[in-house]
């Protein structure tokens, strides 16, 4: 059963990637604005050509 | 070449503009080679063709009408001073000589289409090399390369395209703030901990699991400490040090039981762990901190929007035009010196208290001091900062720094700085005061029955009752039901600081009104014509011939009359006096009686209230016709909310105008409100501070710089903005002027949820009660901890928000 130890440093292991990941977004401001990247996302570039 | 959009929809008898969805005049401008085409203005042609020129015409196929009416007066050198080392210094947040970066603020952004073109500027000036927009803020951020562009050039071609930055002094030097990212890096060490400590208490859960249990309980044990260690030292930082802020100003708010439960808390788990006699709470613990933040998160999301805080820097200009020796310089305001001489044009705002030298000054200080009327100002007189000349250019010279003008002063006066109160009374805090002597007793209590048969579980009853005590549930309720109202209210264009406003606006029981405009509308007026009715053929040229104007009541004037586009030849405007034109073969005066060629003799006969308004008269090929008369125009919906309000509410009026509107006012708001004319600021602010000191809740309605002090000192200082775009004084709301109707609902909504607030407060009390029966008896088990805390916490926040929802359901909000 000692299999468990080695199983939980994995799963923190993981869950603080995570955590780190998280910190990174916070930091490189992708909460400072929730609505714009929304909106963003679905301009298309060349309208004219498919009319 | 890019496509047409469609042509605009055809009403009955106008047709809307391609830009800005605009009525057109009867003849559309139109541009050559697209028929499909109309345009208002050669304003809004001349931004369509900029855009099309560089196949952005994507613009109008985003948003319907995305366009604005373009009105801005083209004043040749008004970004000069961007040129200026010190701004630029200022302004730019990264500079070097290949690239140059700074956030602009500009307020007209107001949907996708915006977003699009302003991210798209590339296109139209190849020296800007990204453009990225933040829209909740409403600010662009830029990257542009100094050696093929300038600073100047970037906000010209802004302005060009109609989305004009606003630069202002308070602006200048500011960077672009960063939301506070504290709070989310404290939900988010708080989620880690509490998702990795929930699984390590799960075999503490299920019997199945025991013999996991026995072996791995301690190590699962201690680890689950080490993941609250974090918990407590970053995320439950907030609960304590405002737990403790209000302890040194003698006050038990919200937060010293929350904190006093999760020490209770902590402990407990700490010591069940090192004497290994259980799991410890340390799930429940994590849990509890986690939900909380969620709490305050919710709370601090819809402030960043809008800036509540402004001050009069925000008022001023950056630059004005400085006249010296060798011409016209462009300086930064702040540099501006006693003696010196500056131009002042059109619709500019005098920065600094200074002497007319040159020039006719028509000042217009309603936002300063509430008179209605642009006041007259010859060569040689004193002229205060704050004013907006309107009418021709004039030159100036400064008697006093900005910084020591009378606007400033007045701002700067203790008596304008809302005394921040530290105690902020809210629900939540009151009862939470009762709280923490309720659950000491109950704790104390346990104490004293058990303790003499079993001194054990007394130690167990006692954290048991402070940890189940802690009003985790209470801390939300106020948040979440808050937080709804919020966006509710949004949504109704009335933004609030912060949700405890809410809580004022419910509680308040007199509402004080401004008169200029807040009770009336400022864009409208009435228009009477007296005398001899005008033939269409008349109207047209006298409508021509005051489009030429910039004179208020000139453009008030066209705004009555018929749209048409026809020449005026001659065109003349004698300040003060009237203009002149000659319209298809009419000679047309427009102007005050002696310029229409009437004596002066016949005003003084009418009674006094009526020579207070503003009359126009028109004289067409030398015959005296007939006069327009103005009144101030009251809102619309003003007597349908007045007739709400004043069965609930003590109403009262503040004009800095004078009594002219006694009668009129008197009928609208009844018998028992009390009016009160020729104010100063600092009489509203002791007016306000006198009701304050008779107990009373005082809402203050206002909208100018003359209501500031008031707006700071009522309890809640709403300010009513014609357009978000506006200047408008520190205050607690801003209101939009086309929602001034609906100010009866939204205060019976803030009622509401103050209700909803008190019926929160008595569901979680519901759990409170079921842990604290099971705490008592020492019954309160890490398993029931773990349950009832997460229920209890999700539970509140549905039901504060799901009430909320009904509330504002019911009222049609």
């Amino acid at each position: 059963m000692s299999i468990i130890f080695l199983l939980i440093g994995i799963s923190l292991l993981v869950a603080l990637t995570f955590l780190a990941a998280f910190f990174w977004a916070v930091r490189s401001g992708q909460y400072e604005d929730d609505y714009t990247p929304a909106v963003r996302m679905l301009f298309e570039d060349e309208i004219e050509q498919d009319e | 070449m890019p496509l047409a959009p469609a042509p605009a929809p055809e009403t009955l008898t106008h047709v809307a503009c391609t830009h800005c969805g605009d009525d057109c005049p009867d003849e559309p401008i139109k541009r050559a080679g697209q028929p499909a085409l109309s345009f208002c203005c050669q304003g809004c042609r001349a931004v369509y063709e900029l855009l099309a020129a560089s196949n952005l015409c994507t613009y109008y196929r985003l948003d319907e009408r995305p366009g604005q009416k373009v009105k801005a007066v083209e004043l040749p050198g008004r970004f000069d001073y961007l040129d200026l080392e010190s701004v630029q210094s200022q302004l730019l947040a990264f500079r070097s000589p290949t690239l140059a970066r700074l956030t602009l603020t500009i307020p007209q952004m107001h949907c996708a289409s915006c977003v699009w073109l302003l991210e798209n500027l590339f296109k139209l000036n190849p020296g800007i090399s990204a453009s990225r927009v933040n829209f909740l803020r409403k600010e662009l951020t830029v990257s542009y390369q100094p050696d093929t562009t300038s600073l100047k050039e970037v906000v010209k071609l802004l302005a060009a395209i109609n989305y004009e930055p606003r630069i202002t002094l308070a602006e200048l030097g500011a960077q672009p703030h960063h939301g506070t990212r504290t709070l989310l890096y404290q939900l988010g060490v708080a989620a880690f901990g509490f998702g990795n400590v929930m699984l390590l208490a799960f075999p503490e859960y299920f019997s199945f699991t025991e013999q996991l249990q026995s072996t791995f309980g301690r190590f699962f044990g201690w680890l689950s400490l080490l993941l609250a260690i974090p918990v407590l030292l970053v995320s439950a930082r907030g609960f304590y040090r405002s737990a403790w802020q209000g302890l040194r100003q003698r006050h038990i708010n919200l937060d010293f039981p929350i904190s006093l439960g999760l020490t209770a808390l902590f402990v407990t788990s700490v010591v069940e762990i090192v004497t290994q006699r259980g799991p410890g709470f340390f799930d429940s613990f994590t849990g509890l901190v986690f939900f909380m933040l969620i709490g305050k998160w919710v709370q601090q999301r819809s402030y960043d929007a809008l800036r509540f805080d402004r001050d009069f820097t925000s008022y001023f200009p950056v630059a004005v035009t400085l006249l010296t020796k060798t011409g016209e310089q462009s300086v930064s305001v702040k540099e501006l010196k006693p003696g010196q001489r500056i131009r002042v044009r059109h619709q500019e705002i005098i920065p600094a208290d200074a002497v007319l030298r040159r020039g006719t000054g028509r000042i217009d200080y309603s936002f300063v001091s509430g008179e209605s009327e642009p006041v007259a100002r010859a060569a040689g007189e004193l002229v205060y900062a704050g004013g907006r000349q309107v009418g021709e250019a004039v030159e100036l010279e400064v008697v006093r720094e900005v910084s020591q003008g009378y606007l400033t002063q007045l701002w700067n006066n203790p008596a304008f700085q809302k005394d921040e109160q530290p105690n902020l009374e809210t629900y939540a805090n009151k009862v939470g005061r009762y709280f923490v002597g309720l659950t000491l007793t109950l704790a104390l209590g346990a104490v004293i029955y058990w303790y003499p048969k079993d001194p054990q579980m007394a130690l167990r009853a006692f954290t048991s009752v402070l940890v189940i005590a802690c009003p985790c549930a209470l801390s939300l309720a106020t948040p979440f039901a808050m937080g709804a109202a919020l966006r509710v209210l949004g949504r109704r264009k009335l933004y609030l600081k912060n949700s405890a406003v809410v809580e004022t606006l419910g509680r308040a029981d007199t509402i004080v009104f401004d008169k200029t405009g807040t009770l009336t509308d400022v864009k409208k007026s009435a228009v009477e014509y007296v005398g001899p009715a005008l033939s269409p053929a008349q109207l047209q040229a006298v409508a021509a011939v005051v489009r030429h104007s910039t004179h208020p009541l000139s453009q008030r004037l066209a705004s009555e009359l018929p749209a048409g586009s026809l020449a005026v030849a001659d065109f003349a405007e004698i300040p003060s006096q009237g203009l002149r034109g000659t319209v298809a073969g009419m000679a047309v005066r427009v102007g005050s009686a002696v310029f229409a060629g009437l004596a002066p003799a016949p005003t003084a006969t009418v009674e006094p209230a009526e020579n207070l308004q503003s009359s126009v008269y028109i004289n067409i090929d030398g015959i005296t016709s007939g006069c327009y008369v103005f009144r101030n125009v009251y809102r619309d919906e003003l007597r349908e909310v007045l007739a709400k309000l004043s069965q609930r509410y003590r109403l009262a009026v503040l004009s800095g105008d004078n009594d002219a509107e006694q009668t009129r006012l008197r009928e609208l708001f009844g018998p028992t409100a009390e009016l009160h004319f020729r104010q100063t600021p600092q009489n509203k602010l002791d007016y306000i501070a006198q009701l304050k000191q008779q107990g009373r809740t005082v809402i203050m309605v206002g909208d100018g710089l003359n209501d500031a002090g008031a707006l700071q000192r009522a309890d809640a200082g709403i300010a009513l903005t014609d357009t978000l775009t506006n200047f408008s004084p520190a205050c607690d709301a801003i209101l939009e002027a086309d929602s001034f109707g609906q100010l009866a609902t939204v205060l019976g909504f803030s009622r509401d949820c103050l209700r909803i607030v008190l019926a929160t407060f008595v569901l979680s009390f519901c759990y409170n009660g079921i842990g604290l029966t099971l705490a008592v008896q020492g019954r309160f088990t890490p398993i029931v901890s773990a349950i009832l805390m997460p229920i209890s916490s999700l539970s509140v926040m549905v039901f504060a928000t799901l009430l909320v929802r009904l509330a504002a359901w019911r009222r049609g909000l």
